[in-house]
């Protein structure tokens, strides 16, 4: 299972880089650099990646040509938006380091930290 | 009733009372993990006592009329009615009093393991899905221990659980210094290894069924505020707070301008302070009296409700 979806980021990845449809075969030929994958397993993680709406696909002649939906930039963006979401139930769901904050808190922080600066790191009232 | 009347008033002492006590102590801030203990005794309290009051308001006594059942059958809505039409007489049916006095606490405890279940459970949801596509477009860096996201917002966040991520985006690593960075991650991680997004769907289901109640309120938020305390903490023990401290302000502030995810009223402002300030950790002495106090709470509707049997 671990396995199956490192391999679909591995297609991705390739598809993204090469910023064009591609062919099971180039894909395949192109993981064999690296290591040995059978035709067959890429072929069916390809065709996973389709039937997820990640790639789509058109025919060549007898093989499929496919390419991303969408770029992994927007990707990207969809997933910060996401991550970003100011629902509450999101937020529980994914535990963020610092969240939104309005300017007057913003200004109030930066003069703590004026004032934390002017006393120095180790000292502070007892 | 006799007995649902204490049980009630212990019930309103936590659910009103007790959290502005909390609230006023200095103590929390100074053991955030203790706190998040005495604040879900507190919840677990709250919910026993009305589980209890509820069967003693349902449980036939010598007062038939004054108990809830009796209550409801004098209003003529004697749930009986079904069971024993024809007898036609004036009390109702012990066999239904029963049944109902077992029925409604185990109601209420029900609502609550159900809320908590449901909200552990959407928050699964909502992770499963966000990693679906973190690991199709993040880069993992084995030197950070996290997953890298092509973006240029600063975030940081963790995905806890089982298979859990740590995330910041190319933004972040852009804008803070490597330990600022390593002091994020560690504060992540501690999330991730404190299971810390039990105790907050614990919080949050307990404040889905309690509401308007204050205590309710106080708990979800407080187990937020005093987790991130937590993880603070932790990444504390590696690095000096101002480092710690810069790093929160210069991400809060990037984020700031447009307002666009500014909801205010947030965890950052208090701990900003408490990073900054004196580290004084609480006294053993107290934490220890503070610990039984967390375990002496729910019991004490049980005792009051279920008095050891006169000899």
């Amino acid at each position: 299972m671990r396995r199956l979806g490192d391999l679909e980021a591995e297609i991705m990845d390739r598809l993204w880089k090469w910023d064009r449809p591609a062919t099971v075969r180039e894909v395949v030929d192109d993981i064999n650099k690296d290591r040995e994958l059978a035709y067959t397993t890429v072929m069916t993680v390809a065709n996973i990646l389709y039937q997820k709406g990640w790639l789509l696909r058109t025919k060549q002649g007898r093989a499929w040509l496919y390419t991303p939906v969408r770029s992994r930039e927007a990707y990207s963006a969809a997933l910060m938006e996401d991550a970003l979401g100011a629902s509450e139930d999101r937020s529980a769901a994914l535990a963020h380091f610092v969240e939104g904050m309005t300017d007057d808190e913003v200004a109030a922080l930066r003069k703590a930290l004026r004032d934390a600066g002017r006393r120095g790191d180790s000292r502070g009232p007892g | 009733m006799s007995e649902a009347l204490p049980v009630l008033g212990y019930a309103a002492v936590l659910g009103v009372l007790a959290p502005r006590l909390v609230l006023r102590s200095a103590w929390p801030h100074r053991a955030p993990r203790l706190a998040v203990a005495v604040w879900h005794a507190l919840a677990a309290a709250f919910t026993l006592s009305v589980a209890l009051a509820a069967y003693h308001l349902a449980t036939p006594t010598e007062h038939l009329h004054a108990s809830f059942v009796g209550f409801l059958h004098s209003c003529g809505l004697g749930l009986d009615r079904g069971v024993d039409l024809g007898l036609g007489s004036g009390q109702p049916d012990p066999g239904t009093a029963g049944r109902l006095a077992g029925a409604l606490p185990a109601a209420v405890v029900g609502a609550v393991a159900l809320s908590i279940g449901g909200h552990a459970l959407r928050a699964w949801r909502v992770r499963a899905r966000h990693r679906a596509v973190l690991d199709m477009v993040g880069r993992r860096s084995a030197a950070l221990g996290a997953v890298v996201v092509a973006h240029g917002t600063p975030v940081a966040y963790c995905l806890p659980g089982r298979r859990a991520r740590v995330v910041v985006s190319e933004g972040t690593l852009e804008l803070l210094s490597p330990a600022q960075v390593d002091a994020v991650l560690e504060h992540e991680r501690a999330h991730v290894a404190g299971r810390h997004h039990l105790p907050q769907a614990a919080a949050d289901g307990f404040a889905a069924v309690f509401r308007a109640l204050p205590l309710a309120r106080h708990v979800r938020r407080q187990t937020a505020l005093l987790l991130e305390m937590a993880a603070d903490d932790r990444a504390l023990r590696r690095h000096p707070g101002g480092v710690l401290a810069t790093a929160m302000y210069e991400m809060a502030a990037c984020r700031a301008p447009g307002g666009a995810f500014a909801v205010g009223g947030g965890t950052v402002p208090v701990r900003l302070r408490r990073v900054l300030g004196p580290r004084r950790p609480a006294h053993p002495v107290l934490r220890g009296a503070v610990a039984a106090v967390a375990l002496a709470v729910p019991l004490v509707p049980l005792l009051v409700a279920c008095p050891p049997a006169p000899v």
